[in-house]
């Protein structure tokens, strides 16, 4: 796939991985794992680009007798994911009369 | 490798980055390590699932922007006093001009490799029109009789062509690979502001 696309798929599927309930880091890469291929290192200035552009807040919180960041979605987070949404329905479309042509042309 | 020792191998990596930009990413690594402790892992185990302290410093800084590490990288250590400032602004022609130069020096090795890639666009442009005017100047020799003359541009029209074609896909390919190399010297010069660790 190409790299810049992976990139921007990774941070949606990070956003849409927070969007019900905040997570942390080692259960957002299991949650994603199944769909994109992803690692500590490629997360972590992921989670850090979100939180510059204001998608998602960091809080710690106790666990277990030691603190643990949880990921918390913001409003122009939710809005993010809602306009990748609406963008995908386009070029969802467009692949719907991509794969037609060919078919046609056999 | 233990815990410990992933994150003391990071710290050391990472020196040269701003402290917070630093804490940040040992407590994200940390935390990581625990919770895989946590489900179960032994802690060399947990440790060898992050990955590599060399993935995590190239990731860290590809996405460090250029001027956090200069602005970290000219942060004196200590507040400076009145004669260090005197001395600062008296020894600026030669600093100045200096960090000047690397600047330029970097910014031509970026014109130069980039300048590669307009070359070699120019010239699969040239063979573009080599054909057309090959195949055009045919066709008005042949309508004026030079049959020969016409078969000659016919060829070197059709020659021009089929270079076009394939210079299109290596031009294509060399800018792919241009761009990764400049990215790859972009983190290149970024790890210069990185404090190599004492031996």
């Amino acid at each position: 796939m190409d790299i810049q696309l992976k990139r921007g798929l990774l941070d949606i599927c990070v956003l849409a991985a927070i969007k019900s309930e905040a997570s942390y880091g080692y259960q957002i890469i299991k949650d994603i794992k199944p769909y994109v291929e992803i690692s500590e290192s490629t997360l972590y200035p992921i989670l850090r680009r979100l939180e510059t552009a204001g998608f998602l807040t960091v809080r710690s919180a106790e666990h277990n007798g030691r603190l643990r960041k949880y990921y918390h979605i913001t409003p122009s987070g939710l809005e993010r994911i809602s306009d990748f949404t609406q963008e995908w329905k386009e070029i969802m479309s467009i692949y719907q009369f991509v794969v037609r042509e060919e078919k046609t042309d056999e | 490798m233990n815990k410990n020792e992933f994150l003391n191998l990071l710290q050391k990596r990472l020196n040269g980055l701003p402290q917070s930009d630093i804490e940040r990413s040992l407590e994200f690594y940390g935390e990581m390590i625990e919770d895989r402790i946590e489900e179960g892992m032994t802690e060399q185990q947990a440790v060898k699932e992050i990955g590599s302290v060399d993935e995590a410093v190239t990731q860290i800084l590809s996405d460090t922007p250029l001027q956090r590490l200069l602005k970290e990288k000219a942060r004196p250590s200590h507040k400076l006093r009145a004669w260090e400032i005197v001395l600062l602004a008296l020894g600026s022609p030669i600093w100045a001009s200096l960090l000047l130069a690397a600047a330029c020096i970097i910014l031509a090795v970026y014109i130069l490799i980039w300048s590669l890639v307009v070359v070699i666009y120019c010239v699969d442009i040239s063979f573009a029109a080599g054909a057309l005017a090959g195949t055009a100047g045919s066709v008005i020799l042949l309508a004026g009789g030079y049959t020969l003359s016409a078969a000659l541009f016919l060829g070197g029209g059709l020659i021009c062509a089929g270079l076009m074609i394939f210079m299109f896909f290596a031009s294509k390919d060399t800018t792919v690979g241009i761009a990764r190399l400049s990215k790859s010297l972009l983190i290149k010069i970024k790890s210069m502001f990185l404090r190599k660790e004492q031996a």
